[in-house]
């Protein structure tokens, strides 16, 4: 990109530079204060570099909505854009990523993410942390699961998952109310209720920390090593209403199958802190097959009808 | 046993002129599948002559009617953003042309699920349709995805229907079970339809 870019046009707002075999965008961008949509597609942008140092603070930083790095060669989300603020909308699509950086987060007025075609394996739970994310492009990646955090995108309207590695998603995924559109074809979603899913027996470890939580053994930072103290704090609530009991590590997973319109059998995945709680799901214990396949309706009823619009492909 | 129809070679140099076009065909009583797919591929596309229809929608693919044909056919536009796909589904008894206006759109055929559909629906063959191509389907050949495969580019295709027809049914590929939907337009004639 020429020098003298800002002097010449400052009150550039939109510069499309897409397939111009731009190996780095330069620091003549940084003083562009109008520029809000940035289009650097199909380049040939991913090594150290390829964008200006600063970014996050220029003027540009500050006044940048859109930007679309799709069809470059970017193995990591590169850490120069995580500081702008003020963007709306975020292609990296067509890339060579391999991860998403939990820092991603920081990007607070995200609307629009398109990561589809990439290399992608998990997810972090932090990417649920953008509070205005309407549209999420995962597909065409390596995902083999969904964080169950991720149902606190309240306001995801759009959710591309087709073409994944996933078997199965977290049951919380139903509550996401506004959800419109859900792709998840081509993915290896369990179709039949998996009879003997192996059930590791809880450590000594946590037994102990599920009886300090449990009975309110009252306890300080200064009473234990550091590590347990994390660990302590890192017990989930087993979602039998009855049982009120916690877990850590050492949980069943069960795959309850959801039925949406009454034609497409969602496999999601309850956690339940030993073989003999039932998920709220059904009342009674369960270990038969048929009982599994049939009580779907009374967590699914009420979510399933506003999720009917979904289409499911 | 059918006559077969007079054949002409059409050359469509606008979208007006296709438009035109069609109808002459449509107001006969046979219309011919060669002379319509011909026709349609004969028109090289121009984005200025139909960039009014071309509306997108960030979240899903949209249709857009250009012309109702004098209740013959439909003619519209949809617009592909990156990763946007349909699902698996018929055409109610309709024949169906699909012409790329711009970028490649990737069409999946299957079979028709067995009565009591209860396994994976079989996959025919797929393709990836370029620019200006035009393809041909209906019913008795079986049923089809659409999608815009690039995770760069969005894509823009002109489909004819003919006769219209406003639901049809959504196959489930893991289960071949069907669903019946209802379709609109995204907008009409240009005009942004609001429901």
């Amino acid at each position: 990109l020429p020098a003298g870019l800002s002097q010449w046009f400052p009150a550039l707002e939109v510069l499309d530079v897409s397939g111009t075999g731009l190996a780095e965008l330069g620091a003549e961008l940084l003083a562009l204060p109008r520029l809000h949509t940035l289009l650097a597609k199909n380049n040939r942008l991913g090594g150290p570099g390829s964008l200006p140092k600063g970014l996050g603070q220029a003027p540009l930083g500050r006044s940048l909505r859109v930007l679309n790095l799709s069809g470059n060669r970017f193995a990591e989300v590169p850490p120069a854009l995580l500081g702008l603020r003020g963007l709306q909308s975020l292609s990296l699509g067509g890339n060579r990523l391999h991860g998403i950086p939990p820092e991603i987060q920081e990007l607070r007025s995200l609307e629009f993410l398109y990561l589809g075609g990439n290399f992608i394996t998990s997810i972090p739970p932090e990417l649920a942390n953008l509070p205005s994310l309407n549209y999420l492009v995962l597909c065409d990646n390596k995902i083999q699961s969904i964080p169950p955090q991720l149902a606190q995108l309240h306001s995801l309207r759009s959710l591309s998952l087709h073409n994944n590695l996933l078997t199965y998603l977290p049951r919380e995924i139903i509550n996401l109310v506004h959800l419109e559109e859900l792709s998840l074809r081509g993915n290896p979603l369990v179709v039949r209720f998996v009879r003997d899913l192996t059930y590791n027996p809880p450590s000594l470890q946590e037994l102990a920390g599920r009886t300090i939580k449990t009975r309110n053994v009252p306890y300080a930072p200064s009473d234990l090593p550091e590590n347990l103290v994390r660990y302590l704090s890192l017990a989930s609530n087993c979602p039998n209403p009855k049982c009120g009991g916690v877990y850590f590590d050492s949980c069943v997973r069960q795959i309850k199958f959801v039925d949406f319109c009454g034609k497409y059998r969602l496999p999601l995945m309850h956690y339940l802190c030993s073989p003999e709680c039932s998920s709220p799901c059904s009342s009674a214990s369960q270990s038969s097959t048929s009982q599994s396949e049939s009580d779907s309706e009374d967590e699914a009823s009420v979510a399933a009808r506003r999720m009917q619009k979904v289409l499911l492909g | 046993m059918e006559q077969p129809v007079q054949t002409e070679t059409w050359k469509a140099q606008s979208l007006e002129e296709l438009v035109r076009i069609l109808h002459r065909i449509f107001a006969e009583d046979k219309v011919s599948v060669e002379e319509v797919q011909a026709l349609m591929e004969s028109y090289e596309s121009n984005p200025e002559e139909w960039l009014q229809y071309a509306k997108f929608d960030q979240y899903r693919y949209t249709r857009n009617l250009v012309d109702n044909g004098n209740g013959k056919f439909n003619l519209m536009i949809l617009c592909w953003g990156e990763g946007h796909g349909s699902s698996i589904h018929d055409h109610t008894d309709s024949h169906c042309f699909m012409k790329i206006l711009q970028g490649n759109l990737k069409e999946t055929l299957f079979e028709w699920p067995e009565k009591k559909g209860n396994g994976e629906m079989a996959k025919k063959s797929e393709r990836v349709l370029r620019e200006n191509q035009c393809a041909y389907i209906n019913d008795s050949i079986g049923l089809h995805r659409v999608e815009n495969i690039s995770h760069t580019e969005s894509a823009v295709s002109l489909h004819l229907y003919s006769p219209p027809f406003d639901s049809c049914n959504t196959f489930d590929q893991r289960t071949g079970h069907k669903h019946k939907v209802k379709m609109t337009f995204y907008s009409q004639f240009g005009e942004r339809t609001l429901c």
